[in-house]
């Protein structure tokens, strides 16, 4: 995992229940679906958790005339995605937040962050104490706008990895009998969610 | 990192210091139907589950601090989908297994709460309302069932333990196992005779009650065998004070068995009263028709100081021809009757006349405290000598029960020591056709207001009239299986209903449920074996033994050397 420090974008606009910050250039490893992200709110009095449900590359008029242009010189290529004139947005689902540097809250924070507030990326250390329990598992089930299996699938399998190596498994039972709680009325669902996060 | 889950600080699932483990919480039923327990999942789905036994006792703790002792009723399966049977998880896949096993199926007890303990309290009572929703289920701890059944005293006889608890008493209170008529039911082979030995044991030895036992298969008097060749002794032989004598009605047999009789039976003709045979009609075929005739013979006959059935086996008696000749009695009839009685003749007990001398040496016998074993013999196998005899000597020995007791209450005499009859067979006596006008379904019946009770050794309870059966104190059943069998054992005795599961799945040997009056409240036991540490109980030192204290003895007498 990279250093969870690293602010990897601004946000451009949000709501309690989620917010989408801009970055420039994906790097392989940021942003990633599913990943845990955390920003500033409330001028920094608590910080708001979330999990990246959507990355999305907007055309401009530029990029639309360019791109049916034949013969592009590589060198145009590369200028064309670095400096984009419009920036690459980033959904992010509000899962949880902290208030005043205390414990977890499981849920919709009390206020979003604002404009231009610098997100990054959670680290291990905080994904592992984010995951200790599995309340967000149900704020996603309930999203209207996720892709709630897959986010769960792609979330428990970046928190599995900052699990010791002997602790994957039971991480992944305790994730998937909450998972069964919460589903037990969609067996074919939660069939599907439990085969997509199998050890 | 993750940190384990707290869950477990919470909901302890490991033995806690007083050894209770939980199985799960109470989420339904009622005091009637019994209580819906949802089990817990423990360390891994199913460990709980397949560990339960029916008939084994929990312990639910209310919201209010009292604990509520039930029995385990009926075991099941259940889900919290109703779709869940139709898609089950890939029995391979251990993961899903695991996670369905824990969250969505969980397994589920009937439980049927029968007594109470306040907080702070060991006194248990009688249950009269349930545990809240979601009180917490615990196995039952020895030292649980130890505060309900009490000490081992003079009047607890030691029956037994429960099942999987070896070293906990459960005992029988003698006293009020006698107070009322009790019943042994069981299939044929589960071991009727042996727990009911080892009861009659237990009341000889503390002297509750004086028996009088019409011993039909030579079980209870002196040794008998096994099938695999083991010997087990008998009352007469673990009581040498004399406080048992055997009574035979076949002293060959006694004989050849090396039985010691302190008596032979024998039964005049005289002696026997229409009433005596009216019983028999059943087994010998006689018509309604023909036991009146009986009637009339034997008022004629008694009035010219004839014995009716002297006269009757006679086949040149005149006076039966006159009877014939008065035409009172169809020819037909008498003849049937006098080919129906030739059976007597094979009745080597039954003589042509004698005094009431064997009814006096019985009654006084139980009078002094002396239990009685009548032994029959090979007429043990004919039902009609096992009928005509017990009935013979019960009703003239209740007539003299019920005169002393009618002295005892005109402050002319002492009361008559309570006397318990075991009879076999019982269903025999207790025919719902006959019982309402025979002396057992009157003893039955009337309580323990003469002191006279039954001890019912029977392997179709079903064939008991019912009023009888409802009448019954103390029931010890052993395996049954027929329905209507395990029907009437369960007949007067509220919400036993449910225990219907336990008793069908009792092992086929020495296992029994008992409940009823001398329980504080039904116990599945595993019987007491029947071997020396018994015999100990009850004071019997081996052979081996007495010799060494009779020596001891003599050298304390007489001296060393």
């Amino acid at each position: 995992m990279t250093d969870g420090t690293i602010a990897i974008g601004r946000l451009i606009r949000s709501s309690t229940a989620g917010f989408v910050f801009a970055c420039r250039v994906p790097e392989p490893e940021v942003p990633l679906f599913g990943a845990f992200v955390k920003a500033p709110a409330q001028r920094a009095q608590s910080e708001v958790f979330g999990l990246i449900y959507d990355i999305a590359f907007t055309d401009d008029m530029l990029v639309r005339q360019v791109a049916a242009a034949p013969d592009l010189p590589e060198s145009y290529i590369q200028d064309q995605r670095v400096n984009r004139q419009i920036p690459i947005e980033v959904s992010v689902l509000a899962v949880g937040y902290r208030s005043n540097g205390g414990s977890l809250n499981y849920g919709l924070p009390p206020q979003p962050p604002i404009t231009l507030d610098r997100i990054s990326q959670c680290d291990d250390a905080e994904v592992a104490e984010f995951t200790e329990r599995f309340d967000y598992l149900q704020i996603v089930l309930n999203s209207p706008h996720a892709p709630a299996d897959e986010l769960i699938a792609a979330s428990l399998r970046r928190a599995v990895d900052t699990c010791p190596p002997d602790e994957r498994g039971r991480f992944l039972r305790n994730a998937g009998k909450e998972l069964a709680r919460l589903l037990s009325r969609d067996l074919a669902r939660l069939e599907n969610l439990l085969r997509r996060i199998r050890p | 990192m993750t940190t384990p889950s707290t869950l477990d600080d919470f909901f302890p699932r490991t033995p806690s210091a007083t050894g209770h483990i939980r199985l799960g919480i109470v989420v339904g039923g009622s005091l009637s139907q019994g209580l819906d327990v949802k089990l817990d999942v423990g360390a891994t789905p199913g460990n709980i589950i397949e560990t339960m036994a029916v008939g084994r006792y929990v312990v639910i703790e209310g919201a209010t601090g009292r604990k509520f002792f039930s029995i385990v009723t009926d075991i099941a399966l259940d889900n919290t989908n109703p779709d869940l049977p139709k898609t089950p998880p890939d029995p391979d896949d251990s993961f899903a297994s695991e996670i369905y096993g824990s969250v969505l199926s969980f397994g589920r007890l009937q439980v049927s709460p029968m007594l109470l303990v306040e907080k702070d309290e060991n006194k248990p009572k009688p249950v009269k309302t349930v545990p809240a929703h979601f009180s917490k289920v615990f196995n039952a701890t020895p030292e649980d069932v130890d505060t309900i059944f009490g000490a081992e005293d003079e009047l607890h006889w030691h029956i037994g333990e429960p099942l999987d608890m070896q070293g906990v008493k459960v005992n029988l209170d003698l006293q009020k196992f006698v107070e009322r008529s009790s019943g042994v039911f069981g299939k044929s082979g589960t071991g009727k005779s042996f727990i009911t030995r080892t009861i009659l044991l237990g009341i000889i030895r503390a002297r509750a009650a004086v028996n009088l036992i019409f011993d039909m298969h030579n079980d209870y008097g002196w040794e008998v065998i096994d099938e695999h060749k083991k010997r087990f002794r008998g009352l007469r032989q673990l009581f040498s004070d004399g406080r048992v004598q055997v009574i035979t009605l076949d002293p060959d047999t006694s004989r050849h068995r090396g039985s010691k009789v302190d008596h032979v039976l024998q039964i005049g003709l005289n002696q026997i009263e229409p009433e005596d045979v009216d019983m028999l009609s059943g087994i010998l075929g006689l018509s309604e028709v023909q036991v009146g005739a009986l009637y009339y013979i034997s008022r004629k006959l008694k009035q010219r100081n004839k014995n009716w059935i002297a006269e009757l086996l006679d086949e040149n008696s005149t006076e039966i021809n006159e009877i014939e000749d008065s035409e009172m009695v169809q020819k037909g009839t008498l003849r049937a009757i006098q080919r129906k009685f030739e059976l007597f003749r094979r009745f080597g007990f039954l003589t042509p006349s004698a005094s009431d001398e064997a009814v006096d040496y019985v009654f006084n016998a139980l009078n002094r405290g002396t239990n009685i074993v009548l032994e029959f013999g090979v007429y043990g196998n004919t039902l009609a000598a096992y009928v005509l005899v017990a009935n013979f000597l019960t009703r003239r020995i209740h007539r003299k029960y019920v005169e002393q007791k009618n002295k005892a209450a005109g402050k002319g005499g002492d009361e008559p020591l309570p006397l318990v009859i075991t009879i076999e067979e019982a269903h025999k006596f207790l025919d719902p056709e006959i019982a309402q006008h025979t002396i057992f379904g009157n003893i039955a019946r009337e309580l323990r207001k003469y002191n006279v009770t039954l001890l019912i050794v029977d392997q179709r309870p079903s064939g008991i009239d019912e009023e009888v059966m409802s009448q019954i104190g103390t029931r010890v059943t052993c395996l049954l299986d027929n329905e209507a069998d395990i029907k009437a054992v369960f007949s007067g005795v509220s919400g036993a209903g449910q225990l219907r599961e336990v008793l069908a799945r009792l092992d086929t040997q020495q296992q029994a449920l008992i409940l009823g009056h001398a329980v504080p409240m039904p116990v599945v036991v595993k019987t007491r074996d029947y071997d020396e540490a018994l015999y100990a109980a009850v004071g019997f030192a081996d052979e081996a033994a007495a010799r060494e204290k009779r020596k001891k003895d003599k050298a304390a007498l007489y001296g060393e050397g």
